[in-house]
């Protein structure tokens, strides 16, 4: 069957909400492709410090030096000639919503970001294409010292603190992504959170893809200190083009003593972003730190997120879930490494596929010498909606400590027949009878969001479900 | 591994007259050989298991001497021939050096022995399934062991023909500095029934080197069990590769305990190509000094209305390594596919290791597939209440290592592999004290 591009794409649009473009917005004409050319003009153009620029350069090589992923999912067609590395769509930051172009803001007012930060939030950052163009926190937190901005503002206003902890968890060389991350890095967001300090409500930032073609690179550096607490949500979106755009996110955390830190990131990307993201937290001694990863979009997603374990009694937790529908590919996971005494981990991954998509769960928990008393646990269900759909689980598990106990469990399994009779008999219709029964699927996950996100990606799955089953 | 290999190419073993392909073999195998790279540790398949300081320079032919030899070099106690056999080969380092045959197996169409003369006599028996499962150019091992193979085990079991006594082969090595390629061929017929037991044995040595290789074809209806005792001696390099293939509702059950060798890394690949085949894999093993045991298995549902279970458990003592990784595939249109696979470990001493990797790769929906692993020390809580029962500590611990392995142990239906598997857990447990 020979489809035409209009209808291919009509097809990739269903049920995706996200799928309005904006004229584009550029301050300067944008270039495709990568050089070194090009991360001197970005830096330029950000007037950062000598030290940035030179990191920037070490870490292209990096990029160029490694070979591409050869495990995981198809990236053979990632076309990096092809990408915009930059693209500044304003002029400056706004810090009233009113100051931004009128059909950016309309796209904000359309994912509702500025009735949510009204609402329940302490702060918000807002990204299009390359740049945050608005950002506020709320004038309490900030009276307190808590520092919520941009990255780049971040490098220029407090230089001593990036420099400090600025890949210092993923460094440049870490993995071809991370590599390119760092090479042409822009946004993103720096949070530092003082000692004692509780951030009752949460940070948010919002990624918005508009532009075809596009690379989208945010950094995000987040410090809680000794005994503090803050809590950073995420989400992303993008119209949908016939050609791939490119998300490669690098995210460090450092959870210092007793502080908790929990992360959550909903995840909606259009079917035609890679999204290639490295995550990874550093949780000190009786630290906490919390991932809840909700990935629902993108046409492929290879994401991990990490707790690396350093101080006594540090906890660790990673909430996954996964959803593939047709044409993508969602590798999804979490890893703990346990490198200190009495540290725990629990990670509960939950992925649904259907109409010949592929999820995986590639995890892995290590337990370092002398890392006595660890305690780990992985859970991972898989539900898999129809014959021409996959489900992987690659969980590894490496100990070298006697005194450690880790276990594994995994269940892969479709929606039982009689459960669906049962709600059918009750007068419900299949689709919603599954939506229904994926929904309590991934309830162990909802139940961890903030209310408003769990309501939803409970919409999004009743979304996923329409007219596919039946 | 160096260049240095007492395998080349005028040492080729000679191949039997009459059996054209097998010389055929031998020579595609050995340009095989040189041709492939030594495993990687960069490599997912070889990731925790390092090959490179591996030297090559094993005698590749060692004489059997005569069946005479055989009681005074102990062997017939290695065979540890417990019950009644309907056959029992003996291979010393290179060489068979006895067969023998339960009356009327020949009248029955049942073939045992010597891979090496079935290949002369009754090629029709060899030549389609001999490297068809575990084909020569899989590594460059496979590839010496295709080379240089001597001896080796074929049984073949006609259709509807049921075999009550077990058929064993011990390959036995002690030949300081030898080689042995210990090759099990079982093609088994539609409807039979047959079981078969392989044992390595050898004294400590300063160095072996072991590379097997077991093909099992179970043919629709066909039931087959298959146990594997490797009990080499200190010294000895064992690698080893069981695939078996099972037909149409048949069902194959396969044992493989580990408790010798210095590094053993033995894969145990099932693949269900016909509806309505079931499979069981167990595994037992018991690592101590500085061991190091990589197990590797395959679940592969390639037809619907198959079931496969595996259940792999082991403890660790000393400064033993183990690594366990296995992979369920579920390919599309292997509906109905109820897969489990469990890996439990039990680490004993400060300085063991133990790694678990068990993988799902499911391609169909309407299946039921379940992993577990675990590793972890021996349950406090049950030696606090032990002990409050008036049990000293090294006894608590012992019994309670006993109760793990009993899980898989119970399900072992050979009485007597059961009781030796026992006994040689009873011994481990025995020298901590």
């Amino acid at each position: 069957m020979v489809v035409s591009q209009e209808e291919h794409l009509k097809e990739l649009a269903k049920g995706y909400r996200f799928d309005w473009k904006d004229d584009p917005h550029y301050v300067f004409e944008p270039k495709r492709g990568l050089s070194a050319d090009v991360v001197e003009e970005i830096s330029h153009l950000k007037s950062e410090p000598d030290w940035m620029r030179k990191y920037r350069l070490k870490a292209l090589k990096h990029f160029e030096a490694r070979p591409m992923p050869w495990w995981g999912a198809d990236l053979s067609d990632i076309d990096f000639d092809n990408i915009y590395y930059f693209i500044r769509s304003t002029e400056q930051q706004a810090k009233e919503w009113e100051d931004l172009p009128e059909d950016i803001r309309g796209t904000w007012d359309k994912l509702g970001i500025p009735e949510a930060e009204k609402k329940y939030l302490g702060g918000v950052s807002a990204q299009y294409e390359s740049e945050v163009v608005y950002h506020k926190i709320k004038q309490e937190l900030d009276d307190i010292g808590v520092l919520f901005t941009d990255m780049d503002s971040a490098v220029r206003d407090h230089p001593d603190l990036v420099r400090e902890h600025f890949g210092t968890l993923i460094p440049a060389n870490d993995n071809k992504f991370a590599a390119l991350n760092t090479a042409v890095w822009s946004g993103g967001s720096f949070i530092y959170v003082p000692p004692g300090v509780h951030v009752d409500i949460p940070l948010q930032a919002y990624f918005r893809i508009n532009a075809e073609n596009m690379g989208q690179f945010e950094r995000t550096l987040i410090i809680a200190d000794e005994g503090s607490y803050v809590h950073y949500v995420e989400g992303c979106s993008a119209p949908i083009y016939s050609s791939d755009s490119l998300h490669s996110a690098v995210v460090e955390i450092k959870a210092m003593k007793g502080a908790r830190v929990r992360y959550t990131t909903i995840q909606n990307w259009s079917t035609n972003v890679y999204n290639l993201v490295t995550k990874r937290a550093a949780a000190y001694e009786d630290a906490v730190m919390e991932w809840v990863d909700g990935n629902i979009g993108s046409k492929v997603t290879m994401k991990y997120p990490s707790i690396y374990l350093l101080g006594k009694g540090a906890r660790g937790e990673v909430l996954s879930v996964a959803y593939a529908g047709r044409g993508m590919h969602t590798d999804a996971g979490g890893k703990a490494i346990h490198a200190a005494p009495h540290t725990t981990s629990v990670i509960t991954s939950k992925s649904v596929s259907k109409d010949g998509g592929r999820t995986g769960y590639r995890g892995l928990v290590r337990v370092e010498p002398d890392a006595h008393h660890a305690k780990s646990t992985v859970r991972c269900d898989a539900l898999i909606l129809d014959d021409i759909s996959r489900s992987d689980t690659y969980p590894y598990i490496e100990v070298e400590d006697e005194t450690a106990a880790l276990g594994h469990e995994a269940t892969v399994s479709k929606v039982g027949d009689d459960q669906l009779f049962y709600l059918m008999s009750r007068g419900l219709s299949e689709a919603e009878a599954t939506a229904m029964i994926v929904n309590g699927f991934i309830e162990p996950i909802t139940r961890e969001l903030p209310m408003e996100y769990a309501v939803e990606l409970n919409r999004l799955v009743e979304l996923q479900m329409e007219g596919s089953v039946g | 591994m160096t260049d240095r290999t007492t395998f080349a190419r005028d040492a080729l073993p000679a191949s039997p007259a009459g059996a054209s392909f097998l010389r055929e073999l031998r020579e595609r195998a050995f340009e095989e050989f040189t041709g492939l790279p030594v495993p990687s540790q960069e490599t997912e398949e070889w990731r925790y298991t390092d090959l490179s300081t591996l030297e090559l320079d094993f005698e590749p032919f060692a004489a059997g001497g005569d069946a005479e030899d055989l009681n005074r070099h102990g062997l017939l106690r290695a065979a540890a021939v417990v019950g009644e056999r309907a056959g029992l080969q003996i291979q010393r380092n290179s060489e068979v050096i006895s067969t023998r045959r339960a009356g009327g197996l020949e009248e029955r169409g049942v073939w045992f022995g010597d891979l090496e003369a079935a290949a002369a006599a009754r090629p029709e028996l060899v030549e389609p399934y001999l490297h068809q499962l575990v084909p020569t150019k899989r590594t460059m091992f496979t590839a010496l062991h295709g080379a240089f193979r001597t001896g080796g085990t074929l049984l073949y079991v006609p259709p509807d023909t049921s075999l009550g006594l077990p058929l064993q082969t011990l390959t036995y090595l002690d030949a300081d500095g030898g080689a042995v390629f210990p090759h099990t061929l079982l093609v088994v017929d539609r409807g039979s029934e047959v079981t078969f037991l392989d044992r390595y044995a050898s004294p400590d040595l300063t160095r072996g080197f072991s590379d097997a290789v077991t093909e099992i074809f179970v043919g629709d209806g066909a039931h087959v069990r298959y146990a594997a005792m490797q009990d080499w001696g200190s010294g000895v390099t064992h690698l080893s590769v069981v695939r078996a293939t099972v037909g149409r509702d048949a069902e194959l059950r396969t044992l493989s305990i580990g408790f010798g060798a210095d590094l053993a890394r033995v894969e145990n690949e099932v693949v269900l190509a016909e509806p309505g085949g079931f499979s069981e894999q167990l595994g037992v093993f018991f690592a101590d000094g500085t061991q190091h045991f990589d197990h590797r298995s395959i679940q592969d549902h390639v037809a619907e209305h198959c079931t496969s279970d595996l259940l792999y458990k082991g403890a660790l003592r000393d400064h033993s390594r183990a690594v366990y990784s296995g992979w369920v595939h579920v390919r599309p249109n292997a509906q109905k596919t109820d897969a489990m696979q469990t890996s439990r470990n039990i680490v004993l001493s400060e300085h063991a290791k133990a790694d678990a990797i068990p993988n799902l790769e499911i391609e169909a929906n309407d299946v039921r597939c379940g992993h577990a692993a675990s590793v972890g020390p021996v349950d406090e809580d049950a030696i606090f209440y032990l002990e409050s029962r008036g049990i000293p500590r090294a006894e608590a611990e012992r019994l309670i290592v006993t109760g793990f392995f009993q899980e898989v142990l119970d399900r072992v239906t050979i009485d007597e592999v059961r009781e030796g598997a026992e006994a040689a857990i009873a011994d481990e447990l025995g020298r901590v004290g």
